[in-house]
């Protein structure tokens, strides 16, 4: 027998929900282990069965990783080497000043490359493509380049690397917005009188503001968490917050997994509330559709 | 005064050749409109007119001088694009000042110009409004107020009504007329609609694959096409069109379709026979008693009564119905056989080529 259409309806709702519900478990479980796990006393991060919600909340993780509560740990682990302030003002300034300069440099490049075809579809492929290799086998001859012009193990040195590696991706990302944007929008202020830098200021910039947010956002991410070319190109004297999370591990009494989770909910709130500051863009800009014609 | 002259203008993509040698001199405070089928160059024409298309060879001048290398906006041009192409993230107010602005008009003289524009497109309801929330009318109204506002010597429209349905596209052409005769400035139109093109048009120039193929007064293309490219194309119901031969009979030239032969009119007789095609504008064919020197008994398949008039349908072995046209709603019967005639003035031929033969 067929079915009716509302029972098609229902049933797809049904799916829906399955799979939202599925979804969302994947995504959001891990992040509700981390929260938990950086309440919880020390007994409680391994324990078996698992605590889902702690009965003895402690701020303890919190103090000893942000206040260098060393006195209250119960735990003994070296804290000499942990600087989480300063790794957070390294990543911060990092961040910021390399995802300004790639945004900044890659929409430049993607209005020329959409408007004036400096570069073919298929260059602009390649340009990509060439950001697919493994980042790790890079690290040989950038590490001896870095060497002689003194970048290693400095803030400069990061910025120019992350400013380097995230281009690609600035460019195609933003490329995608401003194509969205109307050749004769352009030419009618054109016409009408406004000079070139007037019809990007006037009507591109505001028309792919949204999406130049977006792109601002993903790099901003992907340079905030990035770990491995960190590892290899600093360590000692700029540390990023995720090399500072690697330090909390003891040698003597294993991964301080309360620690850790503590010093993780610090690096992911910066993200939120930079999320929840341009949400109003987000929305737009990654929904590729702020022109309405 | 503001005159434009296009001289042996070329634009090719490629090999494709978009533009093909046109020369044309547009007047000053002439409505001139161009007209033909998809691609055949019209919007490339405008484009390469407005500066956003470099001419691969030829000059365009304006007012006698060459403006090939000056930028559009220094071209004292307006143009209304097909697609509107309002600012979506100003209010209408502002996307219509937006010209006054960049040419640095004092605030409260742009404030009055934008009132008063508003007031002859008659949109000021809308003036708080985001383009967004209009419709395809008010947006085509905004984007001719915005243009108009600049006061430009010549307009460029880029088949501006081609979006609209057919009542807002009557009225919106009527508002281009009367804002032509109210202005006298220079109308470059473009459609393919050759309604569009009949009713505004001081001038139509017809172009087919880049080439002008026809120019003339809306009566002259329709009275008196060159080609059966332009007889086929103006006129609603369109020409009938037979396709068939020319031989030579008793009483000089008579043309030959499958399905019937008629003698022609005396002024073809010394013509060349061979292939060709005979056209018959659907409002000249008579019915029923004639006094036509060539007539032919058919049977009406189909009776349309439009009110004013009535169409009728004939099978010739035409790709298309054979169709009449007689006033008011006569009575003439579905099935009914009648005569019809071809009046000596009313017939075209046409030769192998599509060359009109005179
Ligand atoms: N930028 C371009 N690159 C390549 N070919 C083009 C370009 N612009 C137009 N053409 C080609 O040039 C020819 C003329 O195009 P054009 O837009 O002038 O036609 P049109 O008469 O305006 O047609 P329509 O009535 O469909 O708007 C077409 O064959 C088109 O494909
Ligand atoms: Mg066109």
């Amino acid at each position: 027998m067929a079915m009716t259409k509302s029972q098609r309806q229902l049933n797809f709702s049904i799916f829906r929900y399955l799979v939202l519900t599925f979804w969302l478990f994947i995504v959001a479980f891990p992040i509700f282990w981390m929260v938990g796990t950086s309440f919880k006393p020390d007994i409680e991060w391994f324990a078996w069965p698992p605590v889902y919600i702690t009965e003895n909340g402690t701020l303890q993780n919190y103090l000893v990783v942000w206040a260098d509560a060393s006195e209250y740990s119960e735990s003994v682990h070296t804290q000499s080497l942990q600087r989480p302030w300063e790794a957070l003002g390294n990543s911060t300034l990092i961040s910021l000043i390399s995802t300004t300069l790639a945004v900044l440099f890659g929409s430049v490049l993607a209005y020329g490359v959409s408007r004036y075809q400096i570069l073919s579809e298929g260059r602009m492929f390649q340009l990509l493509m060439l950001r697919m290799v493994p980042p790790i086998v890079l690290i040989a001859p950038i590490s001896i380049w870095y060497r002689a012009l003194d970048l290693l193990d400095s803030v400069p040195g990061l910025v120019m690397l992350y400013f380097i590696t995230t281009l690609p991706y600035a460019v195609w990302m933003s490329k995608s917005f401003i194509d969205e944007v109307p050749r004769e929008m352009e030419q009618a202020a054109e016409i009408l009188g406004a000079s070139k830098w007037q019809t990007i200021w006037e009507v591109v910039l505001p028309l792919v503001r949204s999406g130049l947010v977006a792109t601002f956002l993903f790099i901003l991410i992907l340079t905030w968490s990035e770990y491995l070319m960190a590892l290899l190109l600093s360590k000692t004297n700029v540390v990023t917050l995720p090399i500072e999370l690697s330090k909390y591990q003891g040698s003597t009494e294993g991964r301080v997994y309360g620690r850790q989770a503590a010093l993780s909910v610090g690096i992911t709130l910066p993200l939120i509330l930079v999320g929840i500051i341009i949400r109003k863009h987000l929305v737009r800009g990654f929904s590729f559709g702020m022109v309405r014609r | 005064m503001s005159q434009i002259e296009l001289k042996n203008l070329r634009k090719e993509f490629g090999s494709l050749v978009a533009v093909n040698n046109l020369n044309l001199t547009i007047e000053d405070g002439e409505f001139i409109v161009f007209v033909g089928p998809s691609g055949c160059g019209k919007t490339t024409t405008l484009r390469m007119i407005a500066g956003f298309e470099d001419p691969t060879s030829g000059d365009i001048t304006i007012d006698g001088k060459v403006v090939n290398e000056l930028e559009p906006r220094d071209r004292d041009l307006g143009m209304v694009f097909q697609s509107h192409a309002l600012f979506p993230h100003k209010n209408v107010a502002d996307n219509i000042a937006f010209g006054l602005r960049m040419k640095k008009v004092k605030q409260d003289e742009q404030a009055r110009k934008v009132k008063e524009v508003s007031e002859l497109v008659r949109i000021t309801h809308l003036l708080g409004k985001m383009p967004g929330q209009c419709s395809g009318g008010e947006s085509q109204r905004i984007a001719l107020a915005r243009t108009l506002v600049t006061e430009p010597s010549n307009f460029l429209l880029d088949e501006p009504l081609s979006s609209l349905d057919a009542k807002l596209r009557r009225e919106l052409r009527a508002e281009c007329d009367r804002l032509h005769d109210e202005l006298q400035k220079t109308f470059i139109y473009v459609t393919h609609d050759q309604e569009e093109a009949m009713t505004l048009a001081d001038r139509i120039v017809v172009m087919n694959q880049g080439k002008i193929v026809q120019m003339g007064s809306p009566l002259e293309i329709y009275g008196d096409p060159v080609s059966y490219f332009v007889a086929d194309f103006f006129g609603n119901p369109a020409m009938n069109l037979v396709e068939g031969e020319f031989v030579s009979g008793d009483s000089g030239l008579q043309f030959k379709s499958p399905q019937f032969t008629i003698p022609l009119p005396s002024k073809y007789s010394q013509k060349q026979p061979g292939k060709g095609t005979l056209g018959i504008r659907p409002e000249n064919v008579t019915i029923g008693a004639t006094d036509a020197a060539a007539s032919i008994n058919r049977e009406v398949e189909l009776v349309e009564p439009l009110g004013k008039d009535t169409l009728l349908y004939f099978e010739t072995g035409a790709e298309r119905p054979f169709v009449a046209v007689i006033e008011g709603t006569q009575s003439v019967e579905r099935h009914a056989n009648v005569d019809v005639g071809f009046p000596d003035d009313a017939i075209f031929l046409f030769d192998e080529t599509g060359a009109r033969i005179r």
